[in-house]
């Protein structure tokens, strides 16, 4: 596509609403105005497993301002599982407070609404609850690999004949990579106001899909989904913990119902630990085998993952496995066992993230092996088919984005000996990873409205999308821009209202070419309708305010939807990557240092640089934290979480970031949607957390496959067979 | 303009503070238990300071208190009798951003937004530190600290660990700290792969 207009897409143009954020105007869902609001407290269980055999809340309802204290006694019926353990999905109901039961330690077991938010809160800690506690809770995935189950989405996997793929390979290497719970920690805290009024719903709420908000709250209360309204207008970071309704909202909706007026409930940072999603832990075995001239034979990956005892999530670690390499024969397997912890759902890349750090790091492991450069090794067993699909790919840069990357780090320095780069105490290691990442591009609708005053036409375009951090309003703006040829000063988006047109929402990876080709078939069905009544040429080229003109109006109104077609659907389509990592570690101390890092990405057209390159470090930021520090601790024998705040679940801050490099290809993709735009998203986070731990190989000698990797295990750990200290 | 003191009769342990808000005099009645943050949020409409763990762990709630930076959630409304406190709204001049606002937005130094006008407070509120050549954690050598400090990366990014983005536009605010503090115009750092290096890439 060209770019007509200097602030049409592909222009690295600032936020358009960067001022309102930086001025603290952007309205977060806590934030609207919203009169005459009383202040919600969820309660959490204190155990994992069994009954509440009493309640007391006397004392809370003694205190000044309590207006209600709702538990599973008094609580509004609500639609509940009508099968065990269904799957989790973005628009599944969310029923709360419905029994007695407890099954894990966080549980909301009641909500206590008041005046003020500091009475609330005391109030909540004054409710004392009874437990008959169930001895046979149980929290330790490891401890547990008799209990799993095939989830119930089919996930196994195979072709070719894997017994035969490693009886031809000369080197194997077969290992378990173990990755922690994580917790997705946007910083905004869930929060929502809502209103109950006479069976009608409106929530200001901080969620990505705002129409699956509005599935979930419908389906939950039972009432028709044309009465419930979502508003989103700014979302304080995702990161897949806000892709579904979480229960305060539910709570919120339901003491609204019940004390007649507005709630607004935010959840506290360490219920964003027991109530907000997860990712849970995973126990990865992956198997390699190759002939020495380096092509694979053979690839197994089997996780083993836990979800929650109410319902099911299966993070699909070997999505990338599957689809990366050309190896005629594999296996990929996920079981899970359910566990008294809270239900795990996706954070940023489900499966590539976790997935890719066992399956990039083997594929170190098994070059170190045959004595091959990682970067070649790779570029050996590139394939232009998904083996998988058996389809091809709609474009597949991988072999430039490895190539590229190598030549802008400075690959050729390496060292392929482990510790033979030294600078005083610091071992200097480099480390390299593949990256792969679905691009999907989902049915969205859009809405323009065009308007003319004085000659000049206001382009307002109205969807459901959100903007949660990824630059949706300024894609859109540029869409707009370029579609309809007016500057972006004349352009207006509105997202974030379930009132608008629907689209599928942010998450995936499927945003930008979702919402951006859904607004642009609105600004082109309107151009082809205005054309047409004045029998104007479809290639002529005439202004759109020239367009009203000779339609003798002023406004018009156009709706319009995208959606995949048939091209779309005969090729598999991802977006690739390439990571490379300098780390230095301090030989004593195993301190370390991520000092520099290069990611090439191929990811269709880039809309717009700037915030595209925002969503590779974000990427990059998170992966490097999945490394350094990232981890929930399960206390073993409660089953409570003892990393609860901050404090003690570290995320990366600015000293930890690394200066980055970021390359973007220039990748013309006619198959996957007429604007060629593939995610971006997620593909920065996967595979960091192997490009690190591949780097701290090369310069220790010491593979490690626990994610994270602190320096007391660095330390501890030995070298591996056949590196000279 | 001092505001008439509402009677909240539902309150309990209530107390009255007045103090000065973004140049303008503000007097509350709240619950004792209030903090400085929620006072700004829930009783002043001014929502542009952000809660983002309550706990003092995060830097989102971050203002500028007697010309320091402050966790407001830290901090108890009660406390803040006679103060002067700077929240983001009262940063711009009319409508002239701060230079440090302007600088976020060129540099993209956030994406959520939600952690921002925390990093900003504590940017501008830092600018001050370097001027008064306050110490840090990675400083060489506390002793021997000179004012008017040029901060080097290193210190800029220690200096700014308070405020998390989750979001991870840490370089982009570095950048934008840095052309605000020193005048050194870098800018993000991503470039696209020229036509040659795609030809070569593919013949290799
Ligand atoms: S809200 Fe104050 S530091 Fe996090
Ligand atoms: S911009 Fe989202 S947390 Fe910083």
């Amino acid at each position: 596509m060209k770019t007509k207009n200097a602030t049409g897409i592909g222009n690295a143009i600032d936020r358009v609403e960067g001022h309102l954020k930086v001025t603290g105007e952007a309205t977060y869902a806590s934030e609207f105005k919203v009169e005459n609001k009383a202040y919600g407290q969820g309660i959490n269980s204190t155990i994992a497993k069994g009954e509440i055999i009493g309640i007391d809340t006397s004392e809370a309802e003694k205190l000044k301002g309590v207006l209600k204290i709702i538990t599973y006694k008094n609580a509004e019926k609500l639609k509940t599982f009508d099968k065990e353990r269904p799957v989790l999905a973005t628009d599944s109901i969310a029923p709360v407070l419905q029994s007695n039961k407890v099954h894990y330690y966080g549980e909301y077991v009641g909500f206590v609404v008041a005046e003020t938010f500091e009475q609330a809160q005391y109030a909540a800690s004054l409710v004392k609850l009874k437990y008959k506690e169930d001895a046979t809770a149980r929290f330790i995935l490891g401890q547990n690999k008799d209990k799993a189950y095939n989830p119930s989405e089919e996930s196994d996997y195979e072709r070719g004949n894997l017994k035969k793929g490693f009886s031809e390979a000369d080197a194997i290497i077969e290992q378990t990579y173990n990755t922690p719970i994580e917790h997705q920690h946007p910083m905004e805290l869930h929060a929502t106001i809502a209103s109950w009024n006479n069976g009608k719903v409106l929530v200001y709420a901080s969620q990505q899909i705002v129409e699956d908000a509005v599935i979930s709250i419908s389906g939950t209360f039972q009432i028709p989904k044309k009465d419930v309204r979502v508003v989103a207008k700014y979302v304080g970071g995702g990161f897949g913990s806000k892709l579904n309704v979480e229960r305060h909202l539910i709570m919120a909706v339901m003491a609204s119902k019940m004390v007649g007026r507005p709630v607004q409930a935010t959840v506290t940072r360490s219920q964003m630990f027991t109530n907000t999603g997860l990712r849970q832990s995973n126990i990865q075995v992956v198997k390699l085998g190759a002939k020495k001239t380096g092509e694979l034979t053979g690839l197994l990956h089997e996780t083993l993952a836990y979800t929650s005892t109410t319902q099911e999530f299966q993070e699909p670690c070997g999505s990338m496995s599957k689809m990366m390499y050309n190896v005629a024969n594999a296996a990929v397997s996920e079981r899970l066992v359910p566990l008294n912890l809270q239900q795990p759902f996706s954070m940023r890349a489900p499966g590539e993230a976790t997935g890719s750090f066992a399956l990039e790091c083997a594929m170190d492991e098994l070059a170190w092996k045959l004595k091959m450069d990682p970067v070649q090794f790779r570029i050996k067993n590139d394939t232009q088919e998904d083996l998988s699909q058996e389809k091809p790919f709609s474009s597949r840069l991988l072999i430039e984005c490895l190539t590229i990357g190598a030549d802008e780090f400075g690959w050729n320095k390496r060292q392929q000996k482990p510790r033979a780069n030294k600078k005083g105490n610091w071992l200097i290691g480099y480390g390299v990873s593949a990256a792969a990442r679905a691009a999907p591009f989902n049915e969205t609708h859009a809405k323009v409205l065009l308007d003319l005053t004085n000659d000049t036409v206001t382009a307002t375009l109205q969807m459901d999308a959100t903007d949660i951090g990824t630059g949706s309003y300024t894609i859109l703006a540029q869409t707009l821009s370029e579609c309809l040829n007016v500057p972006l000063e004349q352009v207006v988006v509105e997202l974030g209202d379930s009132d608008y047109p629907i689209t599928p929402g942010s998450g995936g990876s499927w945003g930008a070419a979702s919402y951006c080709n859904g607004a642009k078939s609105a600004c082109d069905y309107a151009i082809a309708a205005l054309k047409k009544n004045r029998n104007v040429p479809n290639d002529e080229d005439v202004s759109i305010a020239e367009l009203l003109k000779m339609n003798q109006i002023t406004s018009y109104e156009s709706q319009s939807l995208a959606k995949p077609d048939s091209e779309f659907k005969k090729h598999s389509i991802f977006s690739f990557g390439a990571n490379f990592t300098e780390v230095w570690v301090d030989k004593d101390t195993g301190i370390y240092k991520i000092k520099r890092m290069v990611n090439v990405g191929s990811a269709g057209k880039i809309l717009n640089p700037k915030t595209a390159y925002g969503q590779v470090i974000g990427g990059l930021t998170m992966g490097a934290g999945m490394v350094i520090a990232e981890q929930t601790k399960v206390e073993p024998n409660f089953g409570n979480f003892i990393t609860r705040s901050f404090a003690d679940y570290h995320v990366p801050v600015n000293l930890d970031m690394a200066n980055v490099d970021v390359i973007f290809l220039p990748e013309e993709d006619k198959i996957v949607n007429q604007m060629g735009i593939k995610g971006i998203g997620e593909l920065g986070i996967t595979s960091v957390a192997a490009s690190i731990a591949n780097a701290i190989f090369n310069a220790t000698g010491k593979r490690m496959r626990d994610l994270p990797i602190t320096p007391e295990k660095l330390l501890m750990a030995e070298v591996e067979d056949g590196v000279t200290v | 303009m001092n505001e008439k003191i509402k009677k909240n009769s539902f309150l309990t342990n209530q107390i009255q503070v007045s103090l000065k808000i973004n140049a303008k005099n503000r007097s509350l009645t709240l619950d004792s238990r209030t903090s400085l943050l929620d006072a700004l949020r829930e009783h002043l409409e001014l929502n542009g300071t952000k809660k983002g763990c309550d706990h003092g762990q995060c830097g989102a709630c971050t203002v500028i208190m007697n010309g320091k930076r402050q966790l407001s959630c830290l901090t108890l409304a009660a406390t803040c009798e006679g103060a002067n406190v700077l929240t983001i709204e009262g940063l711009a001049k009319k409508d002239k951003m701060h230079p440090m606002q302007g600088a976020f937005v060129k540099h993209d130094g956030f994406q959520c937004g939600y952690c921002t006008p925390g990093q900003i407070c504590s940017a501008v509120a830092l600018l001050q530190e370097a001027k008064d050549g306050d110490a840090s954690y990675v400083t060489a050598d506390v002793r021997n600290i000179s004012k008017e400090l040029k901060l080097s990366e290193e210190e800029i990014r220690e200096r700014l660990s308070g405020n998390i983005c989750r979001c991870g536009a840490y370089n982009n605010i570095v950048q934008a700290f840095k052309e605000v503090h020193s005048a050194d115009d870098e800018m993000p750092t991503w470039k696209f792969a020229t036509k040659m290096q795609m030809k070569s890439a593919k013949r290799k």
